[in-house]
């Protein structure tokens, strides 16, 4: 029976990615049904498993259980493989036969350094799809240039363009942008190759620099150096002929809510919506033009009526008028306000060692579809006995040997548990 | 004439020969539209007879406004075919019906209803087309309290949660630069479509999308939602620099700065070169983020002296996590970029030399078309006429009445 929420439903992924980039875009693939086998090794495994050390990490095998890890890694499998051993190689040999993609996002010499090359790995199994998802290439003067999302940011031209307009500093984005984006692509890279596959019978290495992707999503202001030599300005939340076009203070400490004003008639909505104010009616608010070149004092007067009341007020009172608006939500408000949870797009994740809480589920939604979580992010080594011996018929004797040999583990190498572990501060 | 792309031996694209359907306005469906279009599908840009409003923003070449020369419409429909319908006429309709026939691919961002009362929702365009894959992108989805409210870039920013964690910490929450919404939205549609139409490829079983600019955004959000439901800890925007390693700081010749994790410490230490970094206090992990002020101070000294191609060069030499802010300029001129034929490099007549980004990934089994984009309606009359097979005069005739 085809699910059309899970289309890649058949298709069987090693996923060799790490951190972020690379496990988005493992998880879009496995949302979308594919059979995902996260491979790490008992002495290099996925960082992000450990970066967040107890108690900010709950519960005793804390490697498993962070936020930061299932936010990535839901829906997948794990298997833990030595892939720098001869043996481990041998059995990823193996393996490479009942996969479709393989996916990695490491520096740009590592998976050479690894022997596990292109070459290599179509010699394993011919129509083999390869993403890799470097950086910056893997070519080029630049190729060896290491970055995690901000730097991809800074480097892809985006952080230029954005800043508070009156200082000159150039700012990044709260989040690590340029790790997301490139995962979407990258997911989107091995859909396309398996439809060419299917097509035409081959596989392909796919070479992905993560700032060039960044970098597409700039092309006006591209098209304007190439046209007008010129380089974006910083306007802090302001826009060329929008105004108002601000986050405006609300009641309460650091509280927001974002308005714009495209027409005449949103005009006349928010002036409603403020209870028609004397002001409002001034000649310099009269046209569109006019309230762009007053924009500063209409910014104030804007904000003296905002910041009496709370930012849901304001926004029950411009929806009503249809005015575009939105409260700057926080996130703790992001996961509960009205409209997203009538969305469904949170859903439960039930993990044995903490218990419940809420990551989002399918990016987008496909008619017909149920829910997108099925399995929280795998426990180190949870799937080694399913894989080696479901899928590769490898004896629990044989997958005995391995793990005596440190080849395989059920724990990361060196990693003590939370009871043994001394108070660390943690980066989040 | 029709850049269509009619047969080119030798030459085979994951899209060849499947024809899309482009319903879509402005950034986001035509961003996802771009790239099947460079990838060989054959891309119909449906377009009100005013044209996609995107054809009236700029930049236009010395700032004058021209429909035919508007940069970000020139980006967002390289490779595309334009065909103007006006979906409030009976004729409209029947014609797009007609082109949804043989479509493999919709791509649409209308309000949502909009279709569905016009006889075109998904359920009318595919009953005699069941492998047909069809995506609706809107900022808020299709349901929900929201729906139908009018959003910007900017209300998208602050609903989605990246805008509260934007910025200053002392400052108001500050939005990206463009129209990230949008292109984040057009980039996830792209990957939902290609997953989609992979499985009416194998199943031919097509299916119907509903994006929500608003989730893929949110999405994106890194683990902060997550760390919020999952601990109950609130997150505060953090500016500039998360912490010392992990920040823009200001540069002899601009901005760059570094993201290291720890892992990246000794590297970062060593290409640094002041003896104090080896020291405990900085050295040790746990040590390192409860003396992070000191630690910050000294790279606000250290990063001032150093230049942008200098710092790149530094992290390359010693794989340290380095880089710089770079303009526009600084990427049309990029040897590295040029090196790994990122760029489009078209003359158009009427726009001048234009270099823009031209795919997105390279591959060794296929390439991109990196052609130009289509003129209001330029292919009414090989769509219209030739392929529906509508007579000349019936052309004239729905031109008069507003139909194309």
């Amino acid at each position: 029976m085809f699910d059309p929420g899970r289309p890649l439903t058949g298709v069987r992924v090693a996923d060799l990615t790490m951190i972020w980039a690379g496990p988005y875009a493992a998880k879009i693939l496995a949302d979308q049904g594919a059979e995902v086998i996260k491979i790490e090794s008992p002495r290099a495994w996925d960082n992000i498993r450990t970066l967040l050390p107890p108690p900010v990490a709950p519960g005793e095998h804390w490697w498993n259980t962070n936020f930061y890890f299932h936010e990535y890694s839901r829906n997948k499998k794990s298997l833990s493989l030595d892939l720098a051993s001869d043996d481990g190689k041998a059995i990823f040999a193996k393996l490479l036969g009942h996969c479709d993609v393989v996916i990695e996002n490491y520096r740009t010499d590592v998976m050479d350094n690894l022997g596990l090359s292109y070459e290599w790995l179509r010699e394993q199994k011919e129509d083999i799809i390869v993403v890799g998802m470097a950086g910056f290439g893997k070519t080029g003067p630049e190729k060896d240039a290491v970055g995690y999302g901000p730097i991809i940011e800074m480097m892809s031209g985006m952080t230029s363009t954005s800043g508070y307009g009156d200082d000159g500093v150039p700012y990044k984005s709260g989040i690590s942008y340029g790790d997301p984006i490139a995962g979407v692509c990258a997911a989107a890279a091995a859909a396309t190759a398996l439809i060419h596959r299917k097509r035409t019978g081959q596989g392909q290495y796919i070479d992905l620099a993560q700032r060039e992707v960044m970098s597409t999503l700039l092309g006006e202001f591209y098209m304007d150096w190439s046209m007008n030599q010129r380089l974006p300005e910083h306007t802090g939340n302001g826009h060329d002929w929008m105004a108002p076009h601000n986050v405006y203070p609300c009641a309460g400490e650091d509280e927001w809510i974002a308005i714009c004003v495209r027409t005449d008639g949103e005009w006349e909505g928010l002036k409603r919506a403020m209870g028609s104010p004397e002001w409002a009616e001034r000649t310099e608010f009269s046209d569109q033009i006019l309230r762009w070149e007053h924009r500063q004092e209409l910014d104030e007067l804007v904000s003296a009526w905002t910041s009496t009341m709370s930012k849901t007020d304001v926004f029950d009172a411009l929806h009503l008028e249809q005015v575009p608006s939105s409260p700057v939500w926080k996130m703790l408000e992001a996961l509960q306000e009205p409209h997203i949870k009538a969305r469904g797009f949170y859903e439960p994740l039930r993990h044995p060692e903490v218990g419940i809480w809420a990551v989002h589920g399918w990016l987008w939604r496909t008619d017909g579809a149920g829910p997108c979580i099925l399995a929280p992010a795998p426990e180190f080594g949870q799937h080694n006995a399913e894989v080696l011996g479901g899928l590769l018929g490898m004896s629990y004797e044989e997958r005995s040997a391995l793990e005596a040999a440190g080849i395989i583990a059920s724990r990361p190498e060196g990693v003590p548990l939370a009871s043994e572990m001394p108070a660390t501060p943690s980066m989040l | 004439m029709s850049e269509h792309d009619q047969s080119q031996p030798n030459v085979s694209r994951p899209y060849d020969g499947v024809r899309v359907l482009e319903l879509a306005e402005g950034i986001s469906g035509p961003y996802a539209g771009r790239w099947l279009a460079a990838l060989g599908a054959d891309v119909v840009k449906v377009e009100r007879t005013t044209g996609d409003p995107s054809r009236a923003f700029g930049p236009w070449p010395d700032d004058l406004p021209d429909d035919e020369t508007s940069g970000l419409f020139l980006y967002l429909n390289g490779d595309k075919r334009s065909v103007t319908l006006n979906l409030d006429t009976s004729d409209g309709r029947e014609i797009l019906h007609e082109l949804a026939a043989s479509a493999d691919i919709v791509i649409e961002s209308f309000e949502p209803g909009y279709l569905v009362d016009r006889g075109l929702g998904y359920d009318a365009l595919s009953k005699d087309n069941t492998p047909l894959v069809m995506i609706s992108i809107t900022p808020f989805g299709q349901t929900g309290p929201n729906a139908n409210l009018p959003a910007t870039e900017l209300t998208l920013y602050a609903a989605c949660g990246q805008m509260w964690l934007t910025g200053h910490p002392d400052r108001p929450p500050l939005k990206n630069g463009g129209s990230q919404p949008s292109y984040q939205a057009g980039l996830n549609a792209f990957a939902a479509i290609s997953g989609a139409y992979y499985g009416a490829v194998m199943h031919e079983q097509g299916s119907y999308i509903d994006l929500s600019m608003r989730e893929t955004y949110a999405a994106m959000a890194e683990a902060f939602h997550t760390r919020a439901s999952q601990l109950g800890i609130e997150t505060q925007r953090s500016g500039n620099n998360l912490n010392a390693l992990w920040g823009v700081y200001e540069l002899a010749d601009g901005y760059g700065g570094i993201c290291a994790l720890p892992r990246n410490y000794p590297a970062f230490a060593e290409a640094v070169g002041l003896p104090e970094l080896q020291e405990d206090r900085f050295a040790d992990p746990g040590q390192r983020l409860l003396n992070n002020d000191e630690l910050m101070a000294i790279m606000f000294g250290w990063f001032i002296g150093q230049t942008r191609e200098e710092l790149l060069q530094l992290g390359i030499e010693n794989r340290v996590p380095f880089g710089f802010v770079a303009t526009m300029e600084d990427l049309t001129n990029s040897e590295h970029l040029h090196s790994r034929d990122f760029f489009a490099e078209l003359h158009d007549d009427r726009a001048g030399s234009l270099t823009y980004p031209g795919r997105l990934w390279l591959s060794n089994g296929h390439d991109w078309k990196m052609g130009r984009a289509p003129l209001l309606g330029e292919h009414n009359v090989d769509v219209i006429h030739g392929e529906l097979g509508y007579e000349r005069e019936d052309l004239v005739r729905l031109r008069e009445l507003d139909a194309i």
